[in-house]
């Protein structure tokens, strides 16, 4: 489905962001990218949404290149949730996601083409598979931050694009909606899209994703399943000291990750 | 389970409303501006006849109808130009206070238009004109569209040629631009005050004149304004989608360089038409969408061709109260704006500060 190879990216002062990143993904799988601030998240999942151009490397999309496709043949085939907006439209939540079918309406839509039935049809199904189907006729600016992030990924899935990639869904969310937040990606992934999300939250990556993919300082320093990548020879060197580990009850077990004062002593070695 | 995701979203008649009340201020603006002048009023059928054809008026009376309807025709072209040009660039920079004025356009094709005029020698009605035929006049506006372009250029160079420049940049190098031609502006005023011709021509320039139109400025300002309602479904629903961001836009599929260089371009040909045709007027490409805005929303299928109608009415009314209350006073279409416009617009901030917040 997503295949990035070798990806190199240098911020515009010259800094390097990526140094030959290697990400795959594939339809049904969702993978969380994790590292520390700055470590190139969410460039990452950018240069994979084309939204930056590498300095070198590729992008490839079920086989083709993603460089040469128009703005609109991308919107098609991925769609990409923003942490947040720059500045919120005045719009209902309907007509916000109808934004989504942007790159499926017929060219110099702006004036003579009306949205057709079909482009509601979709916005109301993706209002409803994303637990927003209540929210359509409200104002954006009304929304609670769980509710705005749900609206975010219902009009990314109105794009009816395979593959999502999501910058921090779950910043500036309280546990419930960071939860359900993720349990709306892990249905729509096991509905067979490909879901890349960014993150800091180390426990709803352990818990949801089915790979990890760890970056420090532009590269890739883990990648496996969270077993494999939550533990504490792999994270220490990147995240410091200041780490609790242990497992999560119920079935299926799995790490935990606590930020906790490495000066309180002895909780890395539990759980593992 | 709403029902109304299923539904689409029932058609508001507001924008359908609107332009059939501003088409018809249109109407009434014109008829009235028929009427008001030193010698007797005209109907819109002697001015029909005097401009396209019929059974002809008499020599005279078809000057002063012509005289009329041009300077109407003018006041609503040009102020239906400067009202899209502003409805394109507070869109496309997502800032309320963004307009012709502020990126320079304007202040780049009045300084043309003032070098033009120095170096003319004056640019009175009729000293003009008789002096060098319709050389004149043409030779100001050629000199206002290329202060405009040079203005302009450089901006389209840098905000669509892949560039990242970010939109408070734009705005402060529209402020240096401004400053720059304001200061050059003022220079050619200093250098020329012992000419009296170019002194007072300059001072008309300054605040705008729709006086003694020739039929030819009149087509000129009607094409630019074409021009650019053509351009509005190439853009009106990708400017909805750039107020999330251009990142935003561009993730959904928006080839935002070449919606913001489409723009910039059109715009800027706008404003100089306008300036080139009329001079400075100020406050129309500021006013008028943002009252089209406050009425009907901020889509912009429905803002920029509606911005173009207020535009229009509201330069044309504003020229009409100014000849009906002071009939004598000839006073500059851009004084009576600013003395109206500017308390309304304070009025308007004033009395509608969340909706101008949350946009």
């Amino acid at each position: 489905m997503l295949r990035a190879r070798e990806l190199v990216y240098d911020y515009p002062g010259g800094r390097r962001a990526l140094a030959g990143v290697e990400l795959s993904l594939a339809p049904g799988e969702l993978v969380c990218v994790l590292g520390p601030n700055g470590s190139g998240k969410s460039t990452l999942l950018r240069l994979c949404a084309g939204l930056l151009a590498p300095a070198a490397g590729t992008v490839e999309l079920a086989g083709r290149a993603l460089a040469p496709l128009s703005a609109r043949e991308r919107a098609r085939e991925l769609a990409f949730v923003p942490q947040s907006l720059r500045a919120l439209p005045a719009c209902r939540v309907h007509d916000f996601v109808l934004g989504g079918r942007y790159a499926r309406f017929p060219r110099l839509a702006g004036l003579f083409a009306r949205a057709g039935a079909g482009d509601h049809a979709a916005v109301g199904a993706a209002l409803a598979e994303a637990d927003a189907a209540e929210l359509g006729a409200r104002a954006l600016d009304q929304l609670s931050s769980g509710q705005f992030q749900r609206v975010l990924v219902a009009r990314a899935l109105a794009q009816e694009a395979r593959l999502l990639l999501c910058d921090e869904p779950t910043a500036a969310l309280d546990p419930e909606h960071q939860v359900r937040v993720l349990l709306l990606l892990e249905r729509l992934a096991a509905a067979g899209r490909a879901v890349l999300v960014a993150t800091h939250e180390l426990n709803l990556a352990s818990r949801f994703a089915q790979r990890i993919v760890l970056l420090c300082e532009g590269r890739v320093v883990a990648s496996g399943p969270p077993e494999e990548v939550l533990r504490p020879e792999v994270l220490t060197p990147v995240f410091g000291q200041h780490l609790h580990f242990a497992r999560s009850t119920g079935a299926p077990a799995r790490p935990l990750v606590v930020p906790w004062p490495a000066s309180d002593g002895a909780g890395n070695a539990g759980g593992q | 389970m709403g029902t109304s995701e299923l539904t689409p979203p029932r058609r508001a008649a507001g924008p359908w409303l609107l332009g059939a009340a501003l088409a018809l201020v249109w109407l009434a603006d014109f008829a009235w501006a028929l009427r008001l002048g030193p010698t007797r009023p005209f109907s819109l059928d002697e001015a029909w006849r005097a401009l396209v054809g019929g059974a002809p008026l008499d020599a005279t009376d078809a000057i002063i109808v012509r005289l009329r309807a041009l300077r109407a025709l003018t006041a609503l072209s040009v102020g239906g130009a400067l009202a899209l040009s502003g409805a394109y660039l507070q869109g496309l920079f997502r800032n309320a206070l963004a307009s012709p004025g502020v990126l320079g356009v304007t202040s780049g094709a009045s300084l043309g238009a003032a070098l033009a005029i120095a170096g003319l020698g004056g640019f009175g009605p009729g000293a003009l004109v008789e002096s060098s035929g319709r050389l004149g006049p043409l030779f100001v506006t050629a000199f206002a569209l290329v202060g405009a372009l040079a203005v302009l250029v450089p901006l389209v160079f840098v905000a669509g040629g892949g560039g990242r420049i970010s939109v408070p940049a734009l705005l402060l190098a529209g402020m240096a631009v401004n400053a720059l031609c304001s200061g050059l502006l003022a220079a050619v005023q200093s250098l020329t005050l012992g000419n009296f011709e170019v002194a007072r021509a300059l001072f008309a320039w300054g605040f705008g004149t729709l006086e003694d139109r020739a039929g030819w400025q009149v087509a000129l300002s009607w094409g630019a304004l074409a021009l650019g309602a053509l351009s509005i479904p190439f853009v009106a629903l990708e400017l909805d989608l750039l107020a999330g961001g251009d990142e935003d836009a561009a993730a959904l599929g928006v080839s935002v360089p070449r919606v913001r260089a489409l723009v910039l371009f059109v715009s800027a040909l706008l404003a100089a038409s306008a300036v080139s045709v009329a001079g400075q007027i100020v406050f129309v490409g500021l006013l008028a969408p943002h009252f089209v805005r406050l009425v009907i929303g901020s889509a912009h299928r429905a803002l920029l061709p509606l911005s173009i109608l207020a535009g229009g009415a509201l330069l044309l009314t504003a020229d009409c109260l100014q000849r009906a209350w002071l009939p004598g006073a000839n006073l500059a279409p851009g004084v009576v704006l600013s003395l109206i416009g500017a308390p309304f617009f304070l009025f308007l901030l004033a009395s509608q500060r969340r909706e101008l917040s949350s946009w």
